[in-house]
């Protein structure tokens, strides 16, 4: 009775012995039997010896089998219905006509739901039935919706998604997949937008459901649409750029068609496109070069036709951040040196880096010969520090003095250079005999920007210092060596002392000077010596280093094995990143949570603001708005930054558009910080970018998974193939040993017996 | 002046003695000074031939020198102190230890600057083919060639367009390269011979055979030699070379 619940059985050990001592142990028996044969190796007769190795071997199974305790274990086992997904398709192509002048494609699959429902529902003897609308998403339904026609509101179509995430359990995680059937139109625009590739195929055989695919939609509606626009995120300025605009053009003749690329308002190229009968899709390349510096968006339009289905895939936009293509370098040394010839040759092979040098060879009390055997040229001070100097991203002097050079009349150009930097550039100057105050720079306008007091009759000092990073330094970006504060000042403690420095007074806060490494053991009025000093002035930047030994930092301390003198590198790196404000170390930076949005989604955005010695700047007061085209400020929002500095504002769906993001802080007691970017939203999504029918991809879809394909409207059902996995639960079991036997032990005994016994009589042991 | 007077002052004048060093002049490390390597031959042939040399930079150029040239030791902590070095011999100098060799490679590759000088006038033989043999192990992927004479070296500061030195061995210069800069320069023609003043103030030894404009050249080309160390390749830069054009032509 009980017997007839169990419908499968299995042989399993009931040993409490670890399966490694039962293979020990069977190793142990074959040995017996081994050496039962090898000392029988001198009986003549063949029939003994095959009886003794005989009875050994039947001794030696039934000593393993009464040890492995062998059962059997009945079971009770249910076969489990396996699914079947009916998925339709609910993206926004679906409501284009299935030809022109039809019915949508979204009615002609309800109507083809409601016409064989309950052929599929008749299934549901051998499969259970799943009923879904997929867009970019999976959504469950039920059959009598989608009878009725699922709204095509979806944004994006993704086949693959939809399918991976019904096999991958829908709404029934326990049940395998059997199958499925998909009705739409095949405009992929996610993981098969550009084909069935082979990554895809091998996704799709992974499922090990055949698909039932059924197209509908048989061709597609007129329409010119700018599909994609192949660009690099970011370009140099002053260098030509290449955007790569694919477009399609469906039902259209031999007309012509006008490209323009904006960059926000701007025409900055265009190009006219003969279409030709039966061709669909163009590549256009728009080159242009773009003249300053910054985040912009560009849109790219193409004139809209009459009787198009679509008039809003006719632009598109993007985002491009045009950035400088070299930091243009003056480097100006009073005489060749160390500092000087280690830093030229690191800035020589920076490739970001287009450096202009001039260096004092030969002093008026030098003796050096007739010129014309020298390869010397004449200073030329009034075009650097004249017309040429605002075109420097960054001046350096290195132990240039200007005061032995009456005759150039340096001295004159001094103010050119303080206005400079007020106006945005930056003057970093280094140590030496004629630098800060041993240049006279105290009483010159370059003092009004220096970041530290270059005051006469404090001098210099020639005794061996280690400098130490000040609070600021610690923080601030210049002066990062290695990520991590205590990394960071690991690394500035391991390098060599210095020889001896140039003694100024720090400027306070006020002046928004800072001392970011200063010398510890050297005081000034009882104050640590400023080793390392910046300063925001004006619009510009400037950097004082009051030693003349920086190069022991990279040269010196590459004579230890292991080390590379990377912290020269690295600050000097640091050092032009922030004197030219490369845009990843300003303190108010704007990061859009995408370059460019779909139609009806929400603009969100990051700003991240740090206070002038580069700490998170929490509690600021944030803000931002999205201008428009037309310069119109169209939306506004504003935010207090958390603990990290941060804040996250999202502004409400905007019309399409580009627009810039103009974002801006604000901290009592500082000055307010700018910055921007930009973002587009988009006219169109990629649903309506290309809205063409794909039956081909449909067919393809079927073919790989071992399905079957049909194109709508068809009467009949087609075939829906099912894969059958045996699937078995258990349920109740019960153990059955059968090696609990009284003569399986007499047969080990009688069989042990028999062999001693037969030995006995033929003359062995 | 009462006695405690000036004994208060003499006090605050021996005080002062004990300050630090304030208002000197500093920047002794960015001066020139070349380190002429110790090795196990005749290392310093010509013991008042660095001085002299520095001596004539000061005066031609504003390179600033330091004092004497310094003694170095490959292998010893302080090479790097020195970026350009020096290396002399007359007569074949022993093979330089492995670690002594790593350590000069190590200098060169992070832009120091070796000038190698032939005391012996040798060719194939003695200094000559000792040095080269160690100078084919301490860069072998950078084997010996000459300069062309169109180089930046031989415009660094003075237009040169002949060699100098106590004898004209080879009428050109060797060099190693790095990275595209001369790392080792190789003169087998004795500069150190024609820098060199005896102890009463006369050259030490005759120029031969081009006589004092020889030597005169040997003084430029060590100009040139500590200019190029210190400036590299300056003079390449764009905007010298109408200038220099001009002037060569």
């Amino acid at each position: 009775m009980e017997q007839e619940k169990f419908n499968a059985w299995r042989l399993i050990s009931l040993s409490p012995w670890p399966h490694w001592a039962l293979a020990l142990l069977a190793v142990a028996a074959l040995a017996a039997v081994w050496l039962a044969g090898r000392g029988l190796r001198g009986e003549t007769r063949r029939s003994r010896r095959w009886i003794l190795i005989g009875l050994r071997a039947l001794s030696a199974l039934l000593a393993l089998f009464l040890i492995a305790e062998p059962a059997l274990q009945l079971l009770q086992t249910a076969r489990v219905k396996n699914r079947l997904a009916v998925l339709v398709d609910a993206s926004r192509s679906m409501a284009f006509p299935v030809e022109p002048g039809g019915e949508t494609r979204s009615s002609a699959a309800s109507a083809w739901i409601a016409a064989h429902r309950a052929e599929l529902e008749a299934l549901e003897d051998r499969v259970h039935l799943e009923w879904y609308t997929f867009d970019k998403e999976l959504t469950p339904s039920d059959p009598s919706t989608l009878a009725r026609g699922a709204p095509p509101r979806g944004s994006a179509t993704d086949l693959v998604a939809a399918l991976k995430s019904v096999a991958s359990g829908g709404t029934s995680a326990t049940r395998k997949l059997a199958g499925a059937v998909i009705l739409s139109d095949g405009a992929d625009n996610g993981a098969l937008a550009s084909g069935l590739g082979p990554a895809a195929r091998a996704e799709l055989r992974a499922l090990g459901a055949p698909i039932t695919a059924l197209a509908v939609g048989r061709s597609a509606p007129r329409d010119l649409a700018v599909e994609r626009i192949s660009v690099d995120d970011f370009a140099f300025v002053r260098n030509t750029v290449t955007a790569e605009v694919t477009l399609t053009a469906r039902g259209f003749e031999r007309e012509k068609v006008n490209l323009v690329l904006r960059r926000e308002g701007t025409v900055v190229a265009s190009k006219e496109l003969q279409l030709e009968p039966g061709k669909e899709r163009y590549t256009v390349p728009l080159s242009f070069a773009p003249d300053s510096t910054g985040t912009f968006v560009f849109t790219v339009a193409a004139p809209v036709f009459p009787g198009e289905a679509i008039a809003e895939n006719n632009s598109r936009s993007f985002v491009l951040r045009v950035i400088r293509d070299r930091v243009r370098v003056l480097l100006v040394a009073g005489r060749p040196c160390w500092d000087e010839r280690f830093l030229r040759g690191l800035l020589k092979q920076d490739p970001n880096v287009d450096l202009i040098s001039f260096f004092i060879l030969r002093t008026s009390s030098d003796n050096s010969g007739p010129q014309e055997e020298l390869s010397l040229i004449p200073f030329p001070i009034p075009e650097i520090f004249g017309q040429q100097l605002r075109t420097f991203d960054a001046v350096i002097f290195v132990d240039f003095a200007y005061l032995p050079y009456r005759a150039l009349d340096i001295e004159r150009y001094l103010p050119n250079i303080r206005d400079y930097v007020l106006a945005g550039g930056a003057f970093a100057m280094l140590g030496g005999e004629q630098s800060f105050g041993e240049g006279h720079y105290q009483s010159t306008p370059l003092q009004e920007i220096l970041p530290v007091e270059a005051t006469e009759g404090l001098a210099s000092v020639s005794e061996d210092f280690r400098p130490r990073l000040t609070a600021e330094g610690r923080r601030h970006p210049l002066t990062s060596l290695t990520a991590g504060e205590g990394p960071n000042d690991a690394a500035w403690n391991a390098l060599p002392a210095l020889p001896g420095l140039n003694l100024t007074r720090p400027l306070g806060v006020q002046a928004g000077a800072r001392v970011l490494l200063e010398a510890p053991t050297v005081l000034v009025e009882g104050r640590p010596a400023p080793v390392v000093a910046v300063r925001e002035v004006g619009l510009g930047r400037s950097l004082a280093v009051t030693t003349d030994s920086t190069w022991f930092w990279g040269f010196v301390t590459s004579e230890q094995e292991g080390s590379a003198g990377r912290a020269y590198q690295r600050f000097w790196n640091n050092a032009l990143r922030w004197l030219v404000r490369d845009p990843e170390l300003t303190q108010l930076q704007v990061q859009p949570d995408r370059p460019a949005v779909e139609p009806g989604e929400p603009v969100g955005l990051t700003l991240s603001a740090r206070t002038p010695d580069y700490g998170p700047a929490a509690g600021a007061q944030l803000g931002a708005q999205l201008v428009s085209e037309d310069g119109k400020v169209v939306a506004h929002a504003e935010g207090v930054a958390g603990p990290d500095g941060t804040v996250h504002l999202e502004f409400t769906p905007p019309g399409p558009g580009a627009y810039k993001i103009v974002a801006s802080s604000e901290r009592p007691g500082f000055p307010g910080e700018r910055a921007s970017g930009a973002v587009a939203v988009r006219s169109s999504g990629p649903e309506d970018a290309d809205a063409a029918p794909r039956p081909e991809l449909l067919r393809a879809l079927a073919e790989t998974t071992g399905g079957t394909f049909a194109q709508l409207p068809r009467s009949s059902m087609p075939e829906v193939k099912l894969a059958e996995p045996e699937v078995v639960e258990v349920g109740r079991r019960k153990d059955v040993p059968f090696w609990d036997r009284w003569w399986f032990l007499a047969g080990l005994t009688a069989t042990l017996a028999s062999e001693w016994v037969l030995r006995r009589r033929w003359g062995y042991w | 002046m009462h006695r405690r007077t000036f004994l208060q002052l003499a006090a605050l004048g021996a005080g002062a003695l004990l300050v630090p060093r304030r208002g000197q002049a500093f920047g002794e490390t960015a001066k020139l000074a070349i380190g002429q390597i110790e090795h196990g031959g005749r290392w310093n042939p010509r013991p008042r031939a660095l001085r002299r040399l520095a001596w004539e930079v000061a005066q031609r150029t504003s390179i600033e020198t330091g004092a004497d040239g310094v003694t170095v030791r490959l292998g010893k902590s302080g090479l790097h102190r020195h970026p350009m070095l020096y290396l002399s011999g007359d007569g074949g100098i022993p093979p330089f230890r492995e670690e002594e060799l790593a350590a000069l490679r190590r200098h060169l590759q992070y832009g120091g600057f070796l000038l190698v000088d032939s005391a012996d006038g040798s060719d194939g033989a003695g200094f000559d083919a000792s040095v080269r043999r160690e100078l084919a192990r301490l860069l072998p992927a950078s084997p010996m060639g000459r300069i062309p004479r169109e180089h930046v070296l031989y415009k660094s500061f003075y237009l040169l367009d002949h060699q100098g030195g106590r004898q004209i061995v080879k009428p050109w210069l060797e060099a190693q390269v790095l990275d595209g800069r001369l790392a080792v320069v190789y003169s087998q023609n004795d500069l150190a011979g024609a820098w060199s003043r005896g102890e009463y103030g006369d050259w030490e030894f005759e120029c031969s055979p081009g006589g004092e404009p020889q030597r005169e050249t040997a003084f430029r080309l060590g100009v040139n030699l500590a200019m190029y160390a210190l400036c590299t390749d300056y003079k390449d830069d764009a905007v010298h070379l109408p200038f220099i054009m001009k002037r060569r032509s």
